[in-house]
């Protein structure tokens, strides 16, 4: 190489905004490609199964509300995160949840095993108004769900949809999807939603779970 | 990873980091042609900008290196080269797991010598009750709220006050937080609003409230044959299956005459949690004496 292969280069401003990119997009190639690709070849663990009806229909609701701008679910593998929430979160547990509800920011805490904890009466009376459960909370309360009935029309074609994309429902879980929801509120579905939350896909043993 | 993907990460690297530390090496020392006036030839503005030529300073051949040399490093110790996995041998997961180990290093002292102890112990036990209030916060303060007080609005009920629903023994403390407890009290609506109101007064006399005494009785003799089953004849309850006391002032959800009058003609579902596996026992031992010491607190204040 000599200098005027440089000033060449250097002249031809198209060639050299090629280049760039092209030294620019190593990182991405390098670190997103194979787990982009990858990402495919995640298969769920044994107990994880595809939300039924009415938790799926209070995922949507969880994702249209906004829940995941202040609630992650996602437990990274620090101490007194594990300490906290459980045992860590694995990619594989999160294989039905699209679009997934990962992240670090949070201003609630973190809902990745929240399932049980409390019982339902306390998600109702929390989402109706968190303080009257919990007073120094700073969440909004949700009333309006339990007055909304859940519109049941479309939830088969939302688990088409679903299996198109690779969820292994049956004939038979999208045909009896709608009777499912029937009589329900939103407010069902969401409490639904949250009391399943990883309630099955706990590691049993993990090198870093706490005893 | 599987191995295609890995050659196409090394291959990436090795691209990158060879290109770029090449040209490293090759540009302070490249001849760049010059003018005689010792510009490059390069102008703007008409010539009235013209691009001198400098070597290239030490401080920023000595910062690049540095960064070459983290780089390298970096690849040889942690892993990212591939499926390399580092000299290090470094995860995630080992990270956590040594601080998990170096945290119950710090407290597997403290937490046997309390594990050692009798709940009623542990409850007078400061450190015991530091590391339950922490537990406590996190976990039980939802619904009891973070001085223990109960919610009425929930059925949890009041732990500083001494009165049980299913006992206040060491073991009825335990039991309750690992496996949870499910309070059912059937609804009456079918007895008719006016029995109803007969039995809410007759609770209400069972506290000692005022009362109005002529449907007092006329519910009285519904509660002997009806609620007697589990409350007994004296309305004193039963904690085996959390039928509440009513004969003191301490009520779950609340002692007005609308609350109680609800709970008859409603009933009640009251459920709490297990807290087992999610608990350890050794944080259930911590909480159970937390709870004791709440309770027995407020009785030295002298409630």
């Amino acid at each position: 190489m000599a200098y005027r292969h440089f000033e060449f280069i250097e002249k031809h401003a198209w060639l050299l905004g090629i280049l760039t990119a092209v030294m620019v997009s190593i990182g991405g190639l390098a670190e997103i490609t194979p787990l982009f690709i990858m990402a495919q070849e995640v298969k769920p663990p044994e107990h994880v199964r595809p939300y039924d009806p009415l938790r799926l229909a209070g995922r949507d609701i969880y994702v249209r509300e906004g829940c995941y701008l202040c609630h992650s679910q996602m437990i990274r593998a620090l101490r007194f995160e594990t300490q906290r929430y459980g045992s860590f979160s694995t990619a594989d547990e999160s294989v039905y949840d699209r679009p997934f509800q990962w992240g670090s920011k949070r201003t609630g805490p973190d809902l990745a095993r929240a399932g049980g904890k409390y019982s339902d009466e306390w998600q109702h009376a929390h989402l109706m108004d968190p303080r009257s459960v919990v007073p120094e909370s700073n969440m909004p309360g949700y009333p309006w769900l339990a007055r909304a009935p859940i519109d049941a029309d479309d939830i088969a074609a939302r688990m088409r949809v679903l299996r198109r994309l690779g969820d292994p429902y049956t004939d038979a879980d999208i045909a009896s999807a709608a009777a499912a929801l029937e009589g329900k509120t939103e407010m069902d579905a969401l409490i639904a939603y949250l009391q399943g939350l990883g309630i099955a896909n706990e590691p049993q043993a993990t090198a870093g779970e706490t005893p | 990873m599987s191995s295609g993907w890995a050659w196409w990460v090394i291959g990436l690297i090795v691209f990158n980091m060879g290109l770029t530390f090449c040209l490293f090496i090759w540009a302070p020392i490249a001849r760049v042609p010059t003018l005689p006036d010792g510009t490059t030839g390069h102008v703007w503005a008409h010539g009235a900008l013209r691009e001198g030529m400098h070597r290239l300073p030490g401080w920023w051949i000595a910062l690049s290196l540095g960064m070459f040399v983290t780089a390298f490093a970096y690849f040889l110790l942690y892993p990212g080269f591939g499926n390399f996995r580092g000299m290090l041998g470094w995860t995630s997961q080992g990270e956590l797991a040594t601080a998990v180990a170096a945290n119950d290093a710090v407290l597997e002292p403290t937490l046997q010598r309390l594990a050692a102890m009798s709940v009623e112990q542990a409850a007078a036990d400061p450190q015991a009750q530091q590391l339950g209030a922490r537990l406590f916060v996190d976990n039980c303060a939802a619904c009891h709220g973070r001085d223990g007080r109960g919610n009425p609005l929930l059925g949890a009920p009041d732990l500083t006050d001494g009165d049980w629903v299913y006992g206040g023994t060491a073991a009825d403390i335990t039991n309750s937080i690992r496996n949870g407890r499910t309070g059912v009290m059937p609804q009456w609506k079918a007895l008719g609003d006016a029995t109803v109101k007969n039995l809410t007064q007759y609770v209400l006399g069972l506290s000692g409230q005022t009362h109005d005494a002529q449907m007092a009785a006329a519910g009285e003799t519904v509660f002997q044959t009806t609620c007697v089953a589990c409350h007994g004849p004296e309305g004193k309850g039963n904690p085996l299956i959390g039928a509440p006391n009513l004969t003191d002032r301490a009520s779950v959800y609340g002692s007005s005459a609308a609350a109680i009058e609800a709970s008859i003609g409603n009933g009640r579902q009251g459920h709490m949690p297990a807290w087992s596996p999610r608990l350890s026992d050794s944080d259930t031992h911590l909480l159970a004496a937390y709870v004791h010491h709440l309770a027995n607190r407020s009785d030295a204040a002298g409630r």
